[in-house]
C-alpha cells in the first residue's frame, strides 16, 4: 500500500524537460532512507532535479532542492503504526540545488551519524551529519567534490582500517549545451542511446580517517576500466574477507573489481562471468544488488537492464565464480518488456528467501503511450518476484497491491523497514513523479530477526558485516549490513532477516568488515538488537 | 473472395473513426464486425498519427495505406493482393519500429494468405520486438508448420526458447537448421548455448569451437567458450578466450529483415542505412545513403558530416572538405566538424591551420579526446611542445586509457629534453600497456642514449 502522501512525503520531482530530449532527464532520481537523528526509525532524503535549460533561478524564485523528511513515526497502544513525515530541510542547514541523481548514506568520520554523499549532473556534494539535525556542506574540503556525472555511489571499508571509503560511478560525458539530438526510425524525435556519448571514469576515494579523502583510482588499479556506470553494488564476491565492488554499466560490460587485498583491486568482470549476459553481449546494466538468494553462503547478483534485454541473475559458486541463470530462473523472461532501475533482494513475506522488486519506466518513448497523448510516455508497472526456494522466481506483481498496478517512470527505490514492523517497505523515486512509500503488509506474519551491527567507539553501522543467523535446525541465513546497491538511493543499513515459523531465539555469527568473527548466542527474535563489535564472544 | 468482403468493413470502420491518417484512438477487437473467416476476431487496422514522422516516411505510410483501402474498395481483389497490401503496411510500420501498431495489419495478411510465411515470420519479429515471446513462438511455429525447414525462423525460435530457459526445446531446432545447412554458424551457436545452459561444459566447448572454425570473425562466440572451458576447470584456456572477447554477432541468414531495412525513405532511414555501409566498409554505398540524406535534410549538419565522412574514405578528400565546411557553416560551433577539418589539414601538413580548426574542436567540447589528442600531435609537430604537453595532460585527465596519448606525452618530455621524466611516462606506459612493447622500446632506447651521454 502507497503512503507516501498521507504521510508527508510530498515532494514531486521535477526533470527540468524542456521539449529537448536532454539525455540527463531520463536518469534520476534516487532515494535514501537513513536515520538522520540515531532516533531508530528511518528518515528520507528525496532527489530532485531542476531546469535543464535554464540553470540560474528567475530573480525571487527559488530553484527546486531535494528535501530531507524526518521521520515521526508513533507505535499505537495497540501495536499499529502512525507514520508521519516532517520536511527538515530548512531547519537542517541542507541545500542541495544542483541537479540532482542520487545518495549514498555512511557515517564517513565515525562520529555515529550519519553522512550523506549526494550524486548530481555536476559537482557532488559530500554533507557531514552534524549529530544535531543539521549538516554541513564538506564536499571541497573532504576532496570528494567529483564534477562528473556521479548515478550511484557506495561507501565501504575496502582497506579494512575501520573508516568508510568512497566509490563513486560516473556515467557518462554529456552537457546540455552540446546535446546531440537523437532520432527514432521514423524521424521522431526522441532520448538518446547513452552510446552517443563517451564513458566517465569512476573514482575510488580513500578515506585519510581526518574528515578528508584521497582519490586513489589510478593507484588501485582502477583508473584504465571503466564503463558508463549506473549501479553499484559492494560486497565480499570470493569469500576471502575483503569487499569487492560490481559496477552496473550502461550497454558495456559490468565490473567486478575484487579486492586484491593490498589496496588495489583487479576486474574480474569476464572471468567472473558477471560482465555480460550468457550470450556475450553487453546489456544496459542500471540497478544492482547482491544477496544470497539460494542461502547457499555467497552473494548472487540481479542486474536490471533494457526492455527487450530481460534482467540477470547471476549465481555465485562462493568462490567468485558466477553463473548466469536469468532464463532458467524466471527472472529474465518476465523483465524483458520492462526497463529495470531500482531492485533489491529482500525477504518479502519473511519466509527465509529474498525475493526481488524492480522499480521500471523506459528510456525513450514507447510509441503506443505517445500515441494516446501521454505527455511522458516513459511509465512502466513494478514488477515483483517471489522465490520459489530453488533459484526459481514466480511473478507476484498482481498480488502486491494497488502499487503495483500503476504505471510510473520509476528510477530509484530505497529499502527499509520505514515503520519498525519487522519487514522491509520500499521508497520508490519517480522520475518527474510523486514518490511511492510501499508499506509491506505481510511481512510482519512471519518471524524475523532484526539486526543492527555497530562498531565502536561511536556506534557507526558497519556497512559490509556478514551474519550468520543459525536457526534451529543447524542452517544459517547469510545477509549483510548494507546500504549500497538498487540505483542511485541508499538503503536500511540494517539486516532483517525472515524465519518463517520458527520460533524462540537465534544464534548469530558477524564477520565484521575488519575480518573478525564474534558470535551471540539467544538473540531475540520479532525485535530489533543491536550488536556491538566486540561484544559478542 | 469471401475474406475480400468482410476485410472492407473492418478497414473502413477504422478510416472512418480516426479520419484517416491522423491520431486516433486504440480500438478494441469488438470493433471488428466481420469474422466468420477465421477463428478468431482480427484485431481492426488504423494506421498511427503520422504527424511526428518525417515527411517523406509519412507520405509514405499514407500512400501505402491508401493503396491497400483502394484495394479493398475495388471489388473482385484477390486475396492474395489483399494479404499483400495488408503486409507491406504491416512491413513499413515495422521498419518504423511502430510494431504493435504493425501486428493488425500482419494479422489480416496472414489471415487472408494463410500459406505465405512471411506475414507470420515478420509477426513473430514484432512480437519479440514488443516483449511477447509466447506470441513469437506461436508465429514461429506457424511459419515452421508452412516451411519446416526456413532456417531463420529454426534460429530465432530456438533462441526465444533459449531466452525462456527451454534449452531442450531450442537443441532439435538447431539441430534441424543443421541438417539443412551443417556449418551454419547461428544454429551451431545456438547449440552452444543451450550446452551451457545445461551445464555440459564439453559440449558447449565442442559446439562453440566450431562457430569460431566456422566462422573467426564471430568474436562473440568467445564469452560464452570461455565460460565453458571455466566449467571444465581450463582457466588458461577460459582466459585466452576472453581476451579475444568481441561484439560481432552470430545471427541466422536473414533476408526477410535485410529487406525491411531498405523500405523507409527518409533523412534518418538513409542516414541509418549510410551508418550500416560505413560499418561494413563499404563506403561507396554510404556516400550514395548520406547523400539522399542530405538531399532530403540539406539543413542538418550532423548529416554534412556523415558525407564528408564517408566521401575522405572513399578518398575524395576536396569534395569531403567541401562537405565538412557547409557542416561548420550550418553549425559553427560543431566540434566534429572542426575536428574532421583539422584532420584533413594535418594529413596535408598544413599544421597551422588544423591546429586552429583543432582548437575550436576543444574550445567548443572540451571533454573531446580525438581532437585533443590530434592537437596535440599538430602541436608537437611544429614545436609548440609545452602547449602540447597541456594537451596530452588535460586528455588523460579526461581519459586515462589513451595509450596514444601517454605515448604522445613521453615523447614530447624527450623533445623537451626533460629525459627523466620521459623514461618514467615510458616505464608508467609499459606498466599500464603490458601488451604494447614500444612504450619499452622506446624506454629502453633513452635509457641507452642516457647511459651514453647522448
Amino acid at each position: 500500500m502507497d503512503r507516501a502522501a498521507e504521510s508527508g512525503l510530498t515532494l514531486t520531482h521535477v526533470n527540468g524537460m524542456s521539449g529537448q530530449f536532454h539525455y540527463a532527464e531520463v536518469i534520476p532520481p534516487g532515494a535514501a532512507f537513513f536515520d538522520l537523528d540515531n532516533d531508530g526509525d528511518l528518515d528520507v532524503y528525496l532527489v530532485q532535479g531542476r531546469p535543464l535549460d535554464q540553470p540560474d533561478p528567475r530573480p525571487g524564485q527559488q530553484p527546486p532542492q531535494g528535501r530531507i523528511f524526518r521521520n515521526d513515526l508513533t507505535v499505537n497502544a495497540d501495536g499499529t503504526r502512525s507514520l508521519r513525515f516532517t520536511d527538515v530541510t530548512a531547519a537542517s542547514g541542507f541545500d542541495a540545488r544542483g541537479y540532482g541523481m542520487g545518495a549514498a548514506t555512511g557515517d564517513f568520520n565515525n562520529d555515529g551519524c550519519v553522512d550523506l554523499y549526494l550524486t548530481s549532473l555536476g559537482p557532488n556534494s559530500l554533507l557531514r551529519n552534524n549529530c544535531d539535525g543539521t549538516f554541513t556542506d564538506v564536499s571541497k574540503a573532504s576532496g570528494t567534490a567529483d564534477p562528473s556525472w556521479s548515478v550511484s555511489a557506495s561507501f565501504l571499508d575496502y582497506d579494512r582500517d575501520g573508516w568508510l571509503d568512497l566509490f563513486v560511478g560516473n556515467y557518462l560525458r554529456w552537457r546540455a549545451e552540446s546535446s546531440t539530438p537523437c532520432f527514432t526510425p521514423s524521424g521522431r524525435r526522441d532520448y538518446c542511446s547513452p552510446n552517443v556519448y563517451q564513458p566517465q571514469p569512476s573514482r575510488l576515494y580513500r578515506n585519510n580517517r581526518d574528515g578528508t579523502f584521497t582519490d586513489v583510482t589510478a593507484a588501485a588499479g582502477m583508473a584504465l576500466e571503466f564503463g558508463p556506470a549506473l549501479g553499484v553494488s559492494t560486497a565480499d564476491f570470493n569469500g576471502d574477507g575483503w569487499i569487492d565492488i560490481y559496477v552496473a554499466n550502461d550497454g558495456q560490460a559490468n565490473l567486478l573489481w575484487m579486492n586484491q587485498r593490498n589496496g588495489t583491486f583487479k576486474n574480474m568482470g569476464l572471468l567472473s562471468g558477471t560482465a555480460l549476459s550468457a550470450h556475450g553481449k553487453a546489456k544496459a546494466g542500471m540497478g544492482v544488488d547482491a544477496g544470497d538468494v539460494d542461502n547457499d553462503g555467497d552473494e548472487d547478483l540481479f542486474v536490471t537492464n533494457l526492455t527487450g534485454e530481460g534482467n540477470d541473475l547471476y549465481v555465485n559458486d562462493g568462490a567468485g565464480l558466477f553463473e548466469e541463470q536469468s532464463a532458467r530462473s524466471g527472472l529474465g523472461a518476465a523483465s524483458r518488456g520492462y526497463t529495470g532501475f531500482g531492485t533489491s533482494w529482500f525477504d518479502l513475506d519473511n519466509d527465509g528467501w529474498l525475493d526481488t522488486l524492480t522499480v521500471n519506466g523506459a528510456v525513450q518513448t514507447i510509441e503506443a503511450l505517445r500515441r494516446t497523448n501521454d505527455p511522458f510516455p516513459l511509465h512502466q508497472r513494478k514488477l515483483l518476484f517471489r522465490n520459489l526456494g530453488d533459484r526459481r522466481f514466480e511473478e507476484v506483481s498482481s498480488r502486491g497491491g494497488l502499487a503495483f498496478a500503476l504505471s510510473e517512470v520509476g528510477r530509484g527505490a530505497a529499502f527499509g523497514d520505514v515503520d519498525n514492523d519487522g519487514d522491509v517497505d520500499v521508497l520508490v523515486a519517480n522520475n518527474n513523479g510523486s514518490p511511492r512509500l510501499l508499506i509491506n503488509e505481510i511481512g510482519a506474519r512471519n518471524h524475523w530477526v532484526g539486526l543492527r551491527l555497530v562498531g565502536q567507539p561511536a556506534g557507526r553501522d558497519m556497512l559490509g558485516a556478514r551474519v550468520g543467523i543459525i536457526r534451529a535446525d543447524g542452517t544459517a541465513l547469510w545477509r549483510r549490513a548494507r546500504s549500497d546497491g538498487s540505483y542511485a538511493s541508499a538503503s536500511d543499513p540494517r539486516v532483517l532477516a525472515g524465519l518463517g515459523h520458527a520460533t524462540g531465539t537465534v544464534r548469530v555469527r558477524v564477520v565484521w568488515p575488519g575480518g573478525a568473527t564474534e558470535e551471540w548466542s539467544a538473540v531475540p527474535i520479532d525485535r530489533y538488537t543491536t550488536l556491538t563489535e566486540g561484544g559478542g564472544r | 473472395m469471401r475474406r475480400v468482403a468482410w476485410a472492407l468493413p473492418v478497414l473502413a470502420s477504422a478510416l472512418l473513426v480516426g479520419g484517416g491518417c491522423t491520431s486516433q484512438p486504440d480500438r478494441t477487437a469488438s470493433d471488428t464486425t466481420a469474422t466468420e473467416a477465421v477463428d478468431t476476431p482480427l484485431p481492426p487496422v488504423a494506421l498511427p498519427d503520422l504527424s511526428p514522422m518525417e515527411a517523406p516516411v509519412g507520405q509514405q505510410m499514407a500512400e501505402r495505406h491508401q493503396a491497400l483501402v483502394t484495394m479493398v474498395a475495388a471489388a473482385g481483389t484477390p486475396a492474395a493482393d489483399l494479404a499483400r497490401a495488408y503486409g507491406e503496411v504491416g512491413r513499413l510500420l515495422m521498419a518504423a519500429d511502430y510494431f504493435d501498431a504493425a501486428e493488425p495489419y500482419l494479422l489480416h495478411a496472414q489471415a487472408l494468405a494463410p500459406n505465405e510465411t512471411r506475414w507470420p515470420y515478420y509477426l513473430g519479429h514484432a512480437y519479440m520486438a514488443q516483449a511477447a515471446p509466447a506470441k513469437a513462438v506461436t508465429s514461429f511455429q506457424r511459419v515452421l508448420r508452412l516451411q519446416p525447414a526456413d532456417l531463420a525462423t529454426l534460429v530465432w525460435l530456438g533462441n526465444l526458447h533459449l531466452d525462456q530457459g527451454e534449452p531442450q526445446l531450442a537443441e532439435p531446432l538447431f539441430s534441424r537448421a543443421l541438417t539443412v545447412q551443417p556449418r551454419m554458424v547461428a544454429a551451431l551457436f545456438g547449440l552452444g548455448r543451450a550446452a551451457l545452459a545445461r551445464r555440459e561444459f564439453a559440449r558447449a566447448a565442442d559446439q562453440l569451437e566450431q562457430v569460431l572454425a566456422a566462422d573467426p570473425r564471430a568474436s562473440i562466440a568467445h564469452y560464452p567458450l570461455a565460460l565453458a572451458y571455466r566449467g571444465l576447470g581450463d582457466t588458461a584456456k577460459a582466459e585466452a578466450h576472453l581476451r579475444q572477447q568481441g561484439s560481432v554477432e552470430v545471427g541466422p541468414p536473414d533476408p526477410l529483415m535485410v529487406e525491411l531495412r531498405g523500405l523507409l525513405r527518409g533523412a534518418v532511414a538513409e542516414e541509418a542505412r549510410g551508418i550500416r555501409a560505413l560499418d561494413s566498409r563499404d563506403f561507396h554505398a554510404a556516400v550514395q545513403s548520406f547523400r539522399k540524406a542530405v538531399d532530403l535534410a540539406p539543413e542538418n549538419p550532423s548529416l554534412h558530416h556523415k558525407l564528408g565522412t564517408a566521401l575522405s574514405l572513399a578518398g575524395d578528400t576536396n569534395a569531403a572538405v567541401e562537405q565538412f565546411q557547409e557542416a561548420v557553416r550550418l553549425s559553427p560551433s560543431f566540434a566534429q566538424a572542426h575536428y574532421s577539418l583539422g584532420v584533413l589539414l594535418a594529413g596535408s601538413n598544413r599544421y597551422p591551420e588544423a591546429i586552429e580548426r583543432l582548437s575550436t574542436a576543444v574550445r567548443h567540447q572540451p571533454d573531446y579526446i580525438e581532437a585533443r589528442l590530434q592537437l596535440a600531435e599538430a602541436l608537437r609537430q611544429v614545436g609548440q611542445l609545452e602547449r602540447s604537453l597541456g594537451q596530452y595532460r588535460e586528455l588523460l585527465a579526461i581519459d586515462p586509457r589513451v595509450a596514444d596519448a601517454r605515448f604522445g606525452y613521453a615523447m614530447t618530455l624527450v623533445a623537451l629534453e626533460r629525459y627523466p621524466e620521459a623514461l618514467g611516462a615510458f616505464r608508467e606506459g609499459a606498466r599500464l600497456y603490458p601488451d604494447q612493447p614500444r612504450f619499452a622500446e622506446a624506454g629502453g632506447r633513452l635509457e641507452v642514449a642516457l647511459r651514453g651521454g647522448r
